[in-house]
């Protein structure tokens, strides 16, 4: 055994073997050298030797390139991927840095978790990284990821050492972003794509929030920008995130699937001028339908978002209010004739929700689609998120039984999402159900109970739909409707108006079924309903 | 020989510079050359570091000017043939960064 080295030797017997020395060379230089020299007896000797002395990495680095498994890559592989090999030996930039990147992730890991687990996370953050991506290059389980990083959630050495040394390896990025620049690839691996050859697809963009500061900022100064100011806003937004994310404005290249190009910026424009568009349009709705009262008012600015008010939308946006739900399904179902009631009515519920909540994506953009196949005026996609959000903050909102727009749409949107499996299978055939519910509460009009409705419907009164509610609407406001009861008036509009647009056979002339509706007690004279 | 040693036209240090600047190069008056002071938590770290430069430098057949004391490292890098910067500098200043980065 060999004694404790001193500091400096330990240094620069770590800077030797980074060098791209091997254990062996060393130890054969060693020995010719002289055997009064350290002993070389065997690559684990060096690593308990180094060890000793000395930072945790010197000790990483003779293990990482004194064991003779092959490629460096191997070792890497096994530690952060349970399956294949991900990285090449050709990903590594030379043994030195696969073995500085051993050692970083040794001393993470032996560091609290719960800090590096933050300091991962401001770094996904930072750089805009889908967790997508890391589930995909390390094997963890997505679920488990979030909780780590989000909550602490407890995770095994092993898989910590998975994350950590995606981590250490994704901070090759930033040294990309710097040799991208100029030198044209010095390193092989492009930042956005991290894996070529397991899959050839870069993540999906996503707007920072530097960029979004940006583009609300001249959305108000300017709704309609032109190629020109496009062209100028890509390059504010770029400078922002390169800034956000500590490097030089000019590196932008590096930002990779999260660059922001004109096209983009396009996009960005068109979609909120479409939002806005819904929320006038919802306004108008709204005014224009049963005597708003204070509802609308309170519900409308409170909910209007700086720039982030949805456009009314067809009904599928009703459904929008569940999410996660099979929202592509009913959409498709949705697509047909959405005529002003439906806008409307979905126009006050996503009115609320938009309330300056990101474009948001999923589900609801299955709908947003559906929607503009009617050519209605679409919401765009993030009303959808808009109306998620929405929900959550404004429960209290529908106080109005009056304000059927308005209010119900608060109560929509608290229901929503609180029970989408409820609503699959109390629709059965009824959507009036949801509908029930809503009216009965407001209502209590003659409206004859919709008994296939089943619990959800036994504290509801009765609620004469002529048409049967299509299943395919769920509505969000079921089951946890409850408690905004003033808001069947409204859900009992939307589903109505829904039904229409479903694969509703025959009921859909619901026109008639409309009229009921209406008369029941909406006391909304929308006689655009009928139409 | 690693890089090429002609010397960096206006476009290529439009470029390339900014980068370095962003991480504390910065041009020194005078002659053609970037310089940046590193430092480090004792001697040791800093001559680790300066041991992995120096054989990088080795490596790559581009030599940097430096100074040390205790634990801070001067650095300043230009390329002799061509009497000003090129790749070459470019080069090493982004694997000193890395290492750097590494030892800190």
């Amino acid at each position: 055994m060999v004694s404790k080295l001193s500091q400096l030797q330990t240094e620069l017997l770590a800077a030797l073997l980074e060098s791209g020395l091997s254990k062996e060379a060393l130890i054969q230089a060693l020995d010719e050298q002289g055997p009064y020299l350290l002993a070389g007896d065997g690559p684990l000797d060096k690593g308990e030797a180094c060890g000793g002395g000395g930072p945790g990495e010197l000790a990483e680095l003779p293990n990482g390139l004194g064991e003779a498994r092959g490629s460096e890559d191997e070792t890497d592989d096994d530690g952060e991927d349970f399956t294949p090999p991900i990285l090449k030996e050709l990903e590594n930039l030379s043994p030195e840095e696969a073995a500085h990147q051993k050692a970083v992730v040794e001393t993470l890991l032996q560091e609290d978790p719960w800090r590096v687990a933050k300091m991962v996370k401001s770094y996904l953050q930072q750089h805009n990284i889908p967790q997508r991506e890391v589930v995909d290059t390390t094997g963890l389980n997505q679920s488990h990821l979030s909780q780590h990083l989000n909550k602490g959630t407890p995770m095994k050495t092993q898989k910590r050492a998975a994350l950590y040394t995606w981590y250490v390896r994704k901070q090759r990025e930033v040294a990309q972003q710097f040799t991208h620049a100029g030198q044209g690839g010095l390193i092989e691996e492009p930042t956005g794509d991290e894996l070529p050859t397991k899959k050839g697809r870069r993540n999906r963009f996503k707007w920072g929030p530097a960029s979004q500061q940006i583009l609300f900022q001249a959305y108000e100064r300017q709704k309609n920008p032109s190629k020109e100011e496009r062209e100028t806003l890509v390059e504010e937004c770029n400078r922002a995130e390169c800034i956000q994310r500590g490097v030089s404005p000019s590196q932008a290249q590096g930002l990779g699937s999260n660059l922001v190009t004109e096209v983009r910026v396009y996009n960005w424009f068109a979609n909120r001028r479409k939002e806005e568009a819904f929320r006038h349009k919802l306004a108008m709705d709204t005014y224009s339908g049963p005597p708003p009262g204070p509802g609308p008012g309170p519900v409308l600015p409170a909910h209007s978002s700086p720039g982030l008010p949805p456009p009314a939308l067809s009904p599928s946006k009703v459904h929008g209010v569940r999410y996660g739900q099979p929202a592509a399904s009913e959409a498709a179902e949705v697509p047909s004739s959405s005529g002003g009631p439906l806008v409307t009515v979905s126009a006050a519920l996503h009115q609320v929700s938009p309330t300056g909540l990101e474009p948001s994506h999923s589900l609801l953009s299955t709908e947003a689609k559906l929607v503009s196949a009617t050519g209605g005026p679409l919401p765009p996609v993030s009303t959808l998120t808009a109306l998620h959000s929405l929900e959550q903050t404004s429960p209290g909102l529908n106080q109005q039984p009056q304000n059927l727009i308005m209010a119900s749409l608060p109560g929509v949107m608290t229901i929503g999402p609180g029970e989408p499996a409820s609503l699959g299978p109390t629709f059965t055939n009824t959507g009036a159900s949801t509908l029930v519910i809503g009216l009965a509460s407001t209502q209590a009009q003659s409206v004859p109970v919709i008994n296939s409705m089943g619990s959800s419907l036994t504290t509801l009164q009765p609620v004469q739909f002529s048409q049967p509610l299509h299943p395919s609407y769920q509505q969000p406001l079921m089951p946890p409707v409850q408690s905004h009861v003033a808001q069947s008036p409204f859900m009992a509009t939307m589903a109505q108006l829904q039904s229409p647009h479903g694969e509703r056979p025959a009921p859909h002339a619901g026109e008639g079924g409309d009229g009921t509706w209406l008369s029941m007690g909406l006391s909304v004279s929308r006689t655009s309903v009928s139409a | 020989m690693a890089g090429k040693a002609h010397r960096l036209s206006a476009e290529e240090r439009d470029q390339l510079l900014p980068n370095l600047r962003a991480v504390g190069w910065n041009e020194v008056e005078g002659r053609d050359a970037v310089f940046k002071q590193f430092h480090f938590k004792d001697f040791n770290r800093a001559f680790g570091f300066m041991t992995r430069v120096a054989l990088q430098a080795e490596k790559l057949d581009h030599h940097p000017e430096w100074f040390n004391v205790y634990n801070k490292v001067h650095i300043t890098l230009s390329t002799h043939e061509c009497a000003g910067l090129s790749e070459r500098d470019i080069n090493l200043a982004h694997f000193i960064e890395q290492v750097a980065a590494s030892m800190t």
